[in-house]
């Protein structure tokens, strides 16, 4: 049949689903009187474990629909999340008789039975009907179904090309009746709504911690190894001096004292130099003025030349500025440091609640979103606040990255 | 005395060569790491070295533990570890291995000059420094409180003046009393920390290390 040919192996697989639904269905009736006997027996206490059990055990049932969804109709159903106990025995009861996962489940055994008959009826009925009457010339003698049984042999061929054309329609009215199961298998046996709003919120939200975290231990280094060693060598030279000037009569060692402030003056000048680039790093202070003159502040320092076209009618979360400031601060430091290009370009604008970033370069491109890189620590940090990180770089360039955050948070 | 420094910070490192040249000491080597610490005590046999806590490769306690390795390999080596910050389990793993000619100072103390030059004849000539820092700390460890309970309050600032290193008679100048009184409280410290009687400095070092080890 060659109109079938291409969705053959499509419709065998359709067909045999429908098929299994009388088992599918039958089964889940069957657990849905277990959960009924769950229910009444909470009447006494001993019954409350055992509906808590019935309930996480529907997530077996939901697994085995989602399952077959998945290997003969081809809806890909995203596994929910597995089930996450708390401490202590009443807290694991409480956990498991809240368990919307195995709550929906049981739903859906009970919803899916009028889809499940549809589902099987149609299958069974054109493919039945269909090859009843395809085979007509062979058994319209022996008149076995009188009913439809015909008399003549060109009805009996009539019939028979009848059943050639419900053959043909058959896998297409299959796969109609299977919208209302797919569409109970999506929605009861997949992850709760809110459930991967959830997820991305714990991922997000570890990110944040650990970038504080990070951020955190960074500056500890900084002082520890910078600004603190440098006092230290200060403070030392000064007692140095201290002693030399204990005895200031004898010229040598007044000598000795000066050389000694002296170079205890320029410690101390290059100490606040070091701070003010350590403190800049942590907070830049032109960022209290706004993101547009900071980011001029920015561009000026670039090594290459940076070209900032900045239109921002309204103001940031200053959270959301800082994450600008910084994605920007490390793109052109990206550009500076990877890229070999002459000329960068930065663009900030607003669109619709949403802050957009754009910095572009004319280097030599390649750039990629590896683990562990720049990038994607980038793309994490924009990921906190529900924000985007894309990128577009082919070999030889040039580079263009794109940040959407949203204006406030 | 001759000298090695191990510190990463190029600005301490070159300070203290300075100051210690300029005391007459002979700086023999300066290294920036652990390894380095150990390849240069085997190859100069000094008489002292000056160990940071914190050095590359990990940057948390690999001096610590190069010092702790080249005192196990050099027993007459002296030590003096200094770092930015004090950590008592630092001191009592630094101690662990013997007290004798051992030092652990805050950084800072290098801005005393003759301090820091005295505690390192100190460390030179066997004894035991610890920074004022490490004693404030575990007199105000609480888990300690119980054994601290039975010394008065003027045997603690005995006590704190013994793990600093100090002698009897460098006790008696700092809290203005007699020698013959700081001896009565040494004396009771002893008693009331249980430590049998032996050699005089031995016990000192003892004393305090009742504190520090858990």
């Amino acid at each position: 049949m060659p109109i079938t040919a291409p969705v053959r192996g499509r419709a065998g697989r359709e067909l045999a689903y429908a098929l299994l639904m009388p088992l599918m269905a039958g089964l889940g009736l069957l657990y849905l009187l277990v959960v009924l006997l769950g229910v009444i027996a909470t009447a006494n206490i001993v019954g409350v474990p055992f509906l808590a059990l019935c309930v996480v055990g529907a997530r077996g049932l939901g697994a085995a629909n989602r399952g077959l969804a998945r290997a003969l109709a081809g809806e890909q159903v995203a596994a929910p999340a597995p089930f996450r106990s708390r401490p202590g025995p009443l807290n694991r009861l409480a956990a498991a008789l809240g368990d919307v996962v195995g709550w929906r489940a049981v739903i859906h055994g009970l919803v899916r039975l009028p889809a499940a008959v549809l589902a099987f009826a149609v299958a069974a009925g054109l493919w039945g009907y269909g090859l009843l009457l395809l085979s007509c010339p062979l058994w319209w003698r022996t008149a076995a179904l009188p009913a439809i049984a015909p008399t003549t042999w060109p009805d009996a061929l009539l019939l028979s090309a009848a059943g050639v054309a419900l053959l043909l329609l058959a896998p297409w009215g299959v796969r109609l009746a299977l919208v209302p199961e797919r569409w109970l298998a999506r929605t009861l046996l997949g992850p709760a709504p809110g459930a991967a709003r959830i997820r991305t919120l714990e991922q997000t939200r570890a990110l944040a911690v650990d970038d504080a975290a990070a951020a955190l231990r960074r500056i500890e280094r900084d002082l520890h190894d910078g600004t603190a060693a440098r006092l230290v060598a200060l403070a030392m030279r000064l007692g140095m001096a201290q002693e030399e000037l204990a005895e200031a009569d004898r010229p040598e060692r007044l000598e000795r004292a000066r050389g000694l402030v002296d170079g205890a003056h320029r410690e101390a000048k290059e100490t606040l130099a070091e701070l003010r680039v350590l403190t800049r790093g942590i907070h830049p202070p032109a960022l209290d003025k706004g993101l547009e003159i900071a980011l001029e502040t920015l561009a000026a320092r670039s090594p290459i030349p940076v070209a900032l076209e900045a239109d921002l009618p309204e103001r940031p979360s200053p959270a959301v500025e800082s994450i600008a400031f910084f994605c920007t601060a490390e793109l052109l430091a990206n550009v500076a440091k990877h890229s070999g290009a002459r000329r960068a370009a930065v663009e900030l604008r607003t669109r619709a609640g949403l802050l957009a970033l754009l910095v572009r370069d004319d280097g030599k491109g390649g750039a990629m979103m590896d683990a562990g890189s720049g990038l994607r620590g980038l793309a994490d940090r924009v990921r906190m606040v529900d924000g985007r990180l894309g990128i577009r770089s082919p070999a030889g360039g040039p580079t263009v990255v794109t940040v959407e955050l949203p204006l406030h948070i | 005395m001759r000298i090695v420094i191990a510190e990463d910070a190029v600005v301490l490192r070159d300070g203290l060569r300075l100051l210690l040249a300029s005391r007459g000491h002979e700086v023999v080597a300066a290294v920036g790491d652990g390894e380095a610490l150990r390849a240069c005590v085997d190859e100069h046999r000094p008489d002292i070295a000056v160990v940071d806590v914190r050095m590359p490769p990990s940057h948390t306690d690999e001096g610590l533990r190069a010092a702790i390795q080249v005192r196990r390999d050099h027993p007459d080596l002296g030590v003096l570890v200094f770092s930015q910050y004090i950590e008592t389990r630092y001191a009592a793993q630094l101690l662990a291995g013997g007290a004798r000619g051992v030092g652990y100072l805050l950084k800072e103390r290098v801005a005393d000059v003759r301090d820091f030059l005295a505690a390192l004849d100190r460390i030179a000539a066997g004894e035991t420094v610890l920074d004022p820092e490490v004693v404030t700390q575990l007199m105000g460890a609480s888990r300690r409180g119980d054994a601290l309970g039975a010394l008065t309050a003027r045997e603690r600032e005995v006590l704190a003046l013994m793990a600093e290193g100090r002698s009897n008679s460098a006790i008696a100048e700092a809290l203005f009393l007699s020698y013959g009184s700081v001896e009565k409280h040494v004396t009771q410290i002893f008693t009331k920390l249980g430590l049998p009687p032996s050699d005089g400095d031995h016990r000192r070092v003892l004393a305090v290390l009742h504190y520090l080890q858990a």
